[in-house]
């Protein structure tokens, strides 16, 4: 095998691309093509369709075939989709690495929606406070959002190192109480009626008419995310406390403060994916993220985390996820009765964890040949 | 030879034309799989694309897109893969109109027409909405249990997911006519997961705690999806429940409910996707943008006759 081609074999993460790629081949040959109507920016700024005349000399909608799957605005919007839950993975990889878990993230989600909803209405055009200068509203907004998540994240964790109790039992207490704060907060209903510059800076389209904020804020999580892990002393200590907390311990490390650390990570991975869905959709009520926590933990684990810790990147948990949401997008494409949907996701996740064990073992072995 | 030549052209004709059938994608999107009323609306979607496939020459093909839980996020997500997977008109319950609102819009602007039923998004460009009105539908049920109540006694009312607007529109319509009745207090509106199960415990718990209620709006029959849900002699509380599905009628018979509201879930289905393949192949709007369905109360006088319709409204 050639060099490049053998360095990218040796690539931790190349067993996901290559299940990404071959899912976009797949996609890509079976999906067919789609008629879609053609658009243009018109002298007024605005988006317009396009108009053609036919042999009869009418004036007529112009369309244009495309691949369903292989098509710019597909793309656009299938790293929409796998943003939210893949910003989340990024941050609950830290709790699994540590061989942690948190089962709170959809509540946190939901509460760090609401409560930064509350905060864009009160500057929204028929809030208290409509004249704000926008960028002080959206600021305040976001901090609400993601400050709120923050607090919630560093409970969590502050009361599992003081209470030393399993993060399962924590964390599935504060799944319950923070959706509840969430209902009480709201009364049930949904919020919105948020400051317009909040909504045009998430949703800001290119000329082609593709949204990708979500997707340049989920890299920006990534590449955080990768950094910390990597190339941080930081880092290493959490893989250190996953790998064996006792002998992190004794080597010096403050293991309290790294699961403090990774709680926190957690709980503002959840506010930074909350925020940018509350600019995408425009709203907010506590039922939002139920479910998320499975998700995301799922993602995190199809990415090569282990769930007994010390194992896991920052890279594995976005793939993760986006691998989870290109087969939720392909069976709309390719019009699979959606019954079946969770039977396949399902089973990918386990051929997934199977997999990836098995790419594990016969690592083992090499190295092992090799030492002897 | 020429006894052959003809039933085979005409075959060949046959085949010719079946093949060049436009194939027409119209999306479904409910708030929940589970939930059986959206599984009617799916049957009736379904059968509406088959009649309108043979009046239209067309292969209309229901693509249903629902959450397995209700998801505001996942269903704005489901409509937008619809409109570029190729559908070609999209109906929609909204599990949280703010939320479906841009995508909504979207798909409208992309030009493909939107239309909700049971549970609306009335700020987004959606050409019509089929349902019904959620204020009457909460005094209609408050009314009929007055009557079964006398005009006296304690309700409990059963509200379902805290977050549905629709839901909560009923409720108010249920506080308007309540407040009619000096004779009659509301205890409280008692809220909980949408599963057959989470409904009857919270009956059950509500019962245990206040046991001098004598009557239950339930403004969804969410826990007559069970047997023996009510656990109490037939007459001694009394009951009026929406939604009248095989499993709740059994109640009617054992007379523990004497009145279920019927919502006609089968033609949310039907009846939307009849309007879309309007608007889209005869370019026909409707002429209001609201299009309200009758509840049909169902008594021990109806009961039989109404329950033959779930033979046809239930999957095959």
């Amino acid at each position: 095998m050639s060099s490049p081609l053998r360095h990218l074999f040796r690539f931790q993460e190349s067993g996901l691309l290559l299940v990404i790629l071959a899912l976009g081949v797949l996609l890509t040959v079976f999906s067919g093509t789609v008629r879609t109507p053609v658009f243009e920016i018109g002298p007024d700024g605005a988006r317009q369709r396009v108009f053609t005349t036919n042999d009869a000399g009418e004036r007529v909608p112009a369309f244009v075939e495309k691949n369903k799957f292989l098509n710019a605005q597909n793309l656009a919007q299938l790293a929409k989709d796998t943003s939210f839950i893949a910003i989340m993975a990024v941050g609950m990889l830290f709790v699994i690495i540590t061989g942690g878990i948190d089962l709170s993230v959809g509540s946190i989600y939901a509460l760090a929606s609401v409560v930064g909803a509350l905060t864009f209405q009160h500057f929204g055009p028929a809030g208290a406070a409509a004249g704000t200068a926008p960028a002080v509203a959206v600021l305040l907004g976001a901090l609400a959002c993601v400050g709120t998540a923050a607090l919630c994240g560093l409970a969590n964790g502050g009361l599992l190192v003081a209470l030393g109790v399993h993060p399962f039992i924590i964390t599935m207490g504060a799944m319950e109480i923070l959706r509840g704060i969430a209902f009480v907060v709201t009364n049930g209903q949904s919020i919105g009626g948020f400051p317009p510059l909040f909504r045009e800076l998430v949703r800001k389209e290119t000329s082609a008419g593709l949204s990708l904020v979500p997707l340049a804020v989920m890299l920006v999580v990534l590449v955080v995310g990768w950094i910390f892990l990597s190339r941080l002393a930081a880092g290493r200590r959490v893989y250190a406390v996953g790998g064996n907390e006792l002998a992190s311990r004794f080597s010096g490390i403050r293991v309290e403060r790294v699961k403090l650390g990774v709680y926190l990570m957690s709980g503002l991975s959840a506010g930074i994916a909350a925020l940018i869905a509350l600019g995408y959709y425009g709203s907010a009520s506590s039922g939002d993220g139920q479910g998320y926590e499975l998700s995301v933990i799922a993602a995190a684990v199809v990415g090569g985390a282990s769930l007994t810790g010390g194992r896991g990147t920052a890279l594995g948990a976005v793939l993760g996820a986006l691998i989870i949401q290109m087969i939720s997008s392909g069976i709309v494409i390719l019009g699979i009765d959606q019954n079946y949907s969770r039977v396949i996701i399902g089973a990918v996740i386990i051929i997934a964890v199977v997999l990836d064990k098995f790419n594990s073992w016969l690592a083992k072995r090499r190295l092992t040949a090799k030492a002897g | 030879m020429k006894r052959l030549l003809l039933p085979v052209l005409s075959l060949v004709l046959a085949l010719s034309g079946h093949a060049a059938e436009r194939t027409l994608i119209i999306g479904l999107v409910a708030k929940s799989q589970g939930n059986p009323v959206f599984q009617a609306a799916r049957v009736g979607a379904q059968d509406a694309a088959k009649e309108l496939s043979a009046k239209h020459r067309l292969n209309i093909q229901i693509d249903w897109r629902t959450p397995n839980e209700e998801d505001a996020q996942k269903q704005a997500q489901a409509i937008e893969q619809l409109v570029l997977a190729g559908a070609e008109g999209i109906s929609v319950s909204c599990s949280d109109a703010n939320k479906l609102t841009d995508a909504i819009n979207r798909a409208v602007d992309n030009g493909v027409p939107v239309a909700t039923f049971d549970s609306d998004a009335p700020a987004s460009k959606r050409f019509v909405t089929y349902g019904v009105d959620d204020i009457e539908c909460g005094k209609q049920t408050m009314e009929e249990l007055a009557k079964v109540m006398h005009g006296k006694g304690v309700v409990a009312v059963l509200a379902g997911n805290q977050n549905a607007p629709n839901l909560q529109k009923r409720v108010q319509g249920v506080r308007e006519v309540a407040a009619k009745f000096p004779g009659i207090t509301i205890r409280d509106v008692y809220y909980h997961k949408e599963t057959p199960q989470d409904a009857a415990a919270k009956v059950e718990q509500v019962m245990q705690a206040n046991p001098d209620i004598t009557g239950w709006a339930m403004i969804g029959g969410w826990p007559l999806f069970t047997e023996n849900a009510l656990k109490w002699a037939p007459g001694t509380v009394q009951c009026v429940a929406v939604d009248a599905l095989p499993a709740q009628l059994a109640y009617i018979r054992s007379g523990h409910v004497p009145v279920l509201l019927a919502q006609q879930c089968y033609e949310w289905g039907h009846r939307t996707v009849e309007l879309l393949i309007a608007k889209i192949i005869e370019r026909k709007n409707p002429p209001a943008v609201k299009e309200i369905s009758a509840l049909i109360p169902v008594t021990k006088d109806n009961v039989d006759a109404f329950g033959k319709n779930w033979d046809k409204w239930l999957p095959k």
